[in-house]
């Protein structure tokens, strides 16, 4: 499905920007559901004590939970108070999701802001099991530094106060914490050699940016790779996307791909296994994790 | 820590891959193997093909996702085994599939972080997962072999740089072999296995079994499997297995579906594979 350029290949259908879009929102309430279950089991609390706690039965919390009902916002928050979880971030994240899966068109409010459809993809990104992708062009912003962000951040906005440039750049090193967290995703992206070639910010930057990214690479849950220029494939023919896994069977995986003034999420199977193939390939060609670091401590003393 | 790699991993995968041996290309047209164990094993590395040859073979065997399920813990018992009571620290895992929990490495060197073991596949998707994801312990050491098993010479070769074959090893074929039809001589490259390791080592084996389901049956999965599946699927019966193990002396019970091959206390089954297996140990 496509989110930003609505029903362009999907023409034959003259309503299927509705349609699809609906099938947006159930990931979204799938993916609010299991956060919400992740965070009553954590505080050990049954389903029928958060019921009790907003006037409900124990099979409305599991239906809930599953994504197949939504709830109010007002619930919600009760559920979370219940839950334990007060930190205002920590709950607006919820909160937001649950807006967003609350209402169908939240893509046509936000579709042509950066904030709107990049906080829901740092929703998804959040509830992720497995995060992949493939970068042609920037270090993932997940192995940014702060300022490899800042010099690219003002390459996107440079009519930007220097106000807006620090609070992109915050969100972005914020983002950064699910790599610490108790239960990280498995990160696993593939660069193209560019990545590493092109010095964003100059030279000191761009060194000081390698670091991190052998840094980063040696963290158990991340798995970093690097298409050489020497190889042709599909690292010419792609590209940069993620593909987000979320640890529910029934969810599917999600591709985002990031455009200059919206972003593109596609969920249906024929697409998503487009990408998964694409992934693959570009795994095989690409250098071992292990070839990987010696090869960005190479460029690191060439740059 | 990551686990070490083969002394290839400077170069692309792709040299070895592409053109120059007998290595599937990365096809989601039809069924692979592997794919279709993900799928089986409740993971999202298949696709429509993978799914579609799984639907059809299941209105025909219904038990495919137990003999599956049975498939992957008679692995997990028997490197358990093998790890604690037998003292190997040893492995040669051909087949190993995509990486899923309770892998090889994982069971063995939860019980000796020393073992050391070598993972041999010839399909891509296993070969991008497993040069990415598979993750040794402080000491032990783990390693990919991009190899079919009818490359018995690159697979001894390969995986003589990690393995000592002065001492015992334990090599795993897990429902491997019956995609080795007997053209491809799959006596031969079991023997030839057996003959690089010393006396005291181990076979774990597991194989799809012609006498384990009616003839009927097994007419209509092998039309599946032409239609659908990638390569050829060979059913061979308790009798046709034996001969795998010669030279070896079968650990008790001996030969028996997957399942009855030392269950763990207390396991109850109300289904049955389809699949033989056993463990020998060289003379």
């Amino acid at each position: 499905m496509s989110i930003g350029t609505p029903g362009d290949d999907h023409d034959d259908r003259p309503d299927s920007g509705p349609v699809e879009l609906s099938a947006e929102a159930t990931v979204l309430r799938m993916l609010l559901g299991a956060q919400l279950r992740r965070l009553r089991e954590a505080a050990d609390i049954s389903a029928e004590k958060a019921g009790y706690e907003i006037r409900a039965s124990r099979s409305k919390i599991s239906r809930i939970e599953t994504g197949r009902v939504g709830l109010k916002i007002r619930d919600i928050e009760d559920l979370l108070t219940l839950y334990g979880v007060t930190d205002p971030p920590e709950r607006s994240q919820v909160l937001d999701l649950a807006r967003q899966s609350s209402t169908p068109d939240w893509w046509t409010k936000y579709g042509d802001l950066l904030p709107g459809w990049f906080e829901s993809y740092l929703g998804l990104e959040s509830a992720a099991e497995t995060i992949r992708g493939f970068q042609v062009q920037f270090v993932p912003g997940l192995f940014q530094t702060e300022d490899y962000a800042r010099a690219v951040t003002r390459l996107g906005h440079q009519a930007a106060p220097a106000e807006e440039i620090e609070r992109r750049v915050a969100l972005r090193l914020q983002r950064q914490e699910l790599l610490t967290r108790p239960s990280p995703p498995q990160v696993w992206l593939i660069m193209d050699e560019a990545v590493l070639r092109r010095p964003y910010g100059g030279p000191d930057v761009m060194r000081a940016q390698l670091r991190h990214l052998l840094d980063t690479a040696r963290l158990p849950h991340v798995t970093l790779q690097v298409v050489p220029f020497s190889h042709g494939g599909h690292a010419a023919a792609s590209g940069s996307f993620s593909i987000l896994r979320f640890a529910e069977r029934d969810l599917p995986d999600i591709v985002y791909i990031e455009q200059l003034t919206s972003a593109v999420y596609l969920d249906q199977r024929p697409d998503v296994e487009h990408y998964l193939e694409v992934v693959h390939q570009l795994s095989g060609e690409a250098m071992t994790p292990a070839a990987t670091t010696r090869f960005i401590e190479q460029v690191a003393g060439e740059t | 820590m990551k686990g070490t790699t083969m002394s290839t991993d400077d170069a692309t995968a792709a040299g070895s891959a592409a053109g120059q041996t007998d290595q599937p290309a990365f096809d989601t047209s039809r069924a692979h193997q592997a794919r279709v164990y993900d799928y089986l094993l409740g993971g999202k590395d298949n696709f429509e093909a993978d799914r579609a040859a799984v639907d059809a073979w299941l209105e025909v065997d219904p038990e495919l996702p137990f003999t599956v399920r049975s498939n992957r813990a008679f692995l997990g018992r028997a490197v358990r085994y093998l790890t604690a009571e037998a003292g190997i620290r040893q492995f040669l895992d051909i087949g190993t599939g995509i990486p899923t929990a309770g892998n090889t490495h994982q069971v063995a060197q939860g019980i000796a972080p020393e073992t050391r073991v070598v993972y041999v596949d010839y399909d891509p998707i296993v070969l991008a997962h497993a040069r990415a994801l598979l993750i040794s312990s402080e000491s032990g050491a783990t390693e990919y072999i991009d190899a079919n098993v009818r490359d018995t010479e690159k697979i001894l070769d390969q995986a003589s740089r990690l393995l000592d074959f002065t001492q015992p090893v334990a090599i795993t074929l897990l429902a491997l072999l019956h995609a080795v039809p007997d053209t491809d001589k799959p006596y031969d490259i079991v023997a030839t296995l057996l003959d690089a390791v010393p006396s005291g080592s181990y076979l774990a084996l597991s194989h799809a079994g012609s006498d384990l389901l009616d003839a009927d049956k097994h007419d209509s999965l092998m039309g599946v499997a032409d239609r659908m599946i990638q390569n050829k699927i060979t059913y061979r019966s308790r009798e046709q297995l034996a001969p795998f193990f010669d030279g070896t002396d079968l650990l008790e019970p001996g030969l028996v579906r997957v399942e009855e091959w030392r269950p763990d206390p207390g396991t109850v089954t109300t289904e049955r594979s389809t699949l033989w297996g056993a463990v020998g140990r060289k003379k």
